[in-house]
């Protein structure tokens, strides 16, 4: 073998290790809390069965898992008018912070008038302004989507108004010596250099959604998930409880992915 | 006819721009005091003097981004707003300033956008969009965003965006400066380039004493505090120039004596 070929056969298997090595780091990252979460909850099935610790007290993982399973069509009963709740919820919500907030960039005045409510408004504590709500709008669904919306408004409002507002000034020197008119600087400027911004109000939105509907639930529903945790509560059925909160956090979850895929779809740049 | 017209018609040029007695303060600070001057249709002007001396306020006062305190300021026989109306100037900022979700192709037709809903009848390049990019050497990159151009790259589009209507005046404010050397060369030729094929008159406001030889028919030199005209230098270099020509004894000669006017300011 000549020395070139040594050398190009060196650099050749350097990248063969890199690309080894670059394979290695992903699985670890994804294995170390595989790993993490599997030992915790063996330790859990362990301490409930060792320290004999009463079902209604803390279920197993085992007696959780088959719950899930058992109770599966209960489950979903209780998973679709959540799920439609808290969708209703972030698109009304979302829908009038953004609004809101175009008009809060477009008048001054509408800014000073009605921020300070906002912000006093978003003080108000979730759990302290649902019943008031439940009152208004009745047990119906109009007050869990109500509640959903609430929660999801003052972080979209926020962060859109900063949106629209971080246009660079050279951008908008751009504009004005293109003569754009205020609507063009809105419609080619401002509303697409805020998508970021929208977008990472959406992923606080999206889970948030889901806590405001099962709030809702809490103070007066027959079906959803928050219903179902009360019900299961009361009834020291603590296996379904843990199985129906998996169930909630796995709606939250769902509803970030998806504002997640959205992002990566139109934010490009 | 208008009297710009029949001044064109009677052979007279009507300058690119002219500035009698323009003021510009902000607040109680003066940036530009009294400064008179014409700018020739068709030729290439460099800007040079010190740091804070008023350079971009001159741009931007021509540009009609900001209103003279005092005097007159008329671009092509008009005000400064009928001529931004009419698109007869465009402007290239030192660092690109390109929409990051455009495409390279979509950021130069921009300005054919806007406008166009409210019917304002804007004057457009012969060259088409693809073809400004290519002249501007961007051929296969069109489609790329702006992040994944380099920024040599990203100004090349700012370039080919300010051409698309076809302006004719080109301001352009430390268009290269945040480049290196052997990109800033290139860029350089390939302006000349664009300004031979297009007769567009070009201000160019620059940092760099042998830029502002290599591109400039004429240096503008700007003292500071507050910011005036200093002098204009002739540059009696042949065209096309060539990066050969910097080592010539002319240029070295232009370039020393406006290094002494810039000690002296
Ligand atoms: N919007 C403004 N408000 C107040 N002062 C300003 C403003 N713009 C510029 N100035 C002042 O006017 C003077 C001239 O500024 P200008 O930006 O034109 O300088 P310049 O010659 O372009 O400098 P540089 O070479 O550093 O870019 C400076 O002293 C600056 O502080
Ligand atoms: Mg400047």
């Amino acid at each position: 073998m000549t020395a070139v070929e040594n050398t190009l056969n060196v650099i050749a298997s350097d990248e063969a290790a890199e690309i080894a090595a670059a394979r290695r780091n992903r699985l670890v990252a994804i294995a170390t809390p595989v790993a993490t979460a599997a030992t915790l909850i063996f330790l859990w099935e362990a301490g409930v069965r060792v320290f004999g610790v009463p079902d209604y007290i803390a279920p197993t993982p085992s007696a959780v898992a088959s719950t899930l399973v058992e109770e599966f069509p209960q489950l979903m009963r209780n998973f679709w008018p959540t799920l439609y709740e808290s969708l209703m919820g972030f698109a009304v919500g979302n829908l009038a912070a953004v609004l809101i907030a175009v008009a809060f960039v477009h008048s001054r005045l509408a800014e000073r008038a009605f921020f300070p409510i906002a912000v006093f408004i978003n003080t108000i504590p979730i759990l302290a302004i649902a019943p008031i709500l439940v009152l208004i709008f009745g047990a119906g669904l109009t007050a869990k989507v109500v509640i959903a919306a609430l929660i999801c408004f003052f972080p979209t409002l926020v962060n859109m108004v900063r949106g629209l507002q971080a246009v660079s000034p050279q951008a908008l020197e751009l504009a004005r010596i293109l003569s754009a008119s205020k609507s063009e600087v809105f419609w080619k400027i401002r509303l697409p250099s805020s998508l970021p911004f929208l977008f990472s109000a959406l992923k606080i939105a999206a889970t948030t959604s889901v806590i405001g509907a099962i709030v809702g639930e809490w103070v007066g529903a027959d079906l959803g998930l928050g219903a179902l945790i009360i019900d299961a509560t009361f009834n020291f059925r603590s296996a379904l409880l843990y199985a129906t909160v998996f169930l909630s956090s796995g709606l939250s979850v769902l509803l970030f992915a998806a504002v997640t895929i959205a992002e990566r779809l139109v934010v490009r740049w | 006819m208008d009297a710009v017209s029949l001044n064109a018609a009677a052979g007279t040029q009507v300058p690119a721009a002219s500035l009698r007695n323009a003021w510009v303060k902000f607040g109680q600070f003066t940036a530009i005091q009294d400064i008179s001057l014409e700018i020739e249709a068709g030729a290439f002007y460099s800007i040079l003097g010190p740091s804070g001396c008023g350079k971009s306020t001159l741009l931007r006062l021509v540009s009609d981004l900001i209103p003279p305190a005092a005097g007159e300021v008329s671009v092509f026989g008009k005000t400064t707003e009928a001529a931004r109306l009419a698109r007869e100037f465009a402007f290239v900022f030192q660092d690109a300033t390109l929409l990051p979700w455009r495409s390279a192709l979509k950021n130069v037709e921009l300005p054919l956008e806007i406008g166009r809903s409210r019917g304002i009848d804007i004057p457009v390049s012969d060259k088409s969009p693809m073809e400004l990019l290519e002249l501007v050497g961007l051929k296969g990159r069109e489609h790329a965003l702006p992040h994944e151009l380099s920024g040599g790259m990203r100004q090349r589009v700012a370039i080919a965006r300010a051409l698309v209507c076809k302006p004719k005046l080109l301001l352009m404010d430390e268009p290269f400066g945040a480049l290196d050397e052997m990109t800033r060369d290139h860029l350089n030729l390939q302006l000349l380039k664009v300004w031979e094929e297009t007769g567009v008159t070009i201000l160019f406001v620059t940092h760099s004493i042998p830029e502002a030889v290599f591109l400039g028919q004429k240096v503008l030199m700007l003292k500071a505090h507050p910011g005036r005209l200093h002098e204009i230098v002739d540059i009696d270099l042949p065209y096309p120039r060539s990066i050969a020509q910097r080592d010539t004894p002319e240029f070295t000669r232009y370039s020393a004596h406006l290094r002494g006017l810039l000690e002296a300011c």
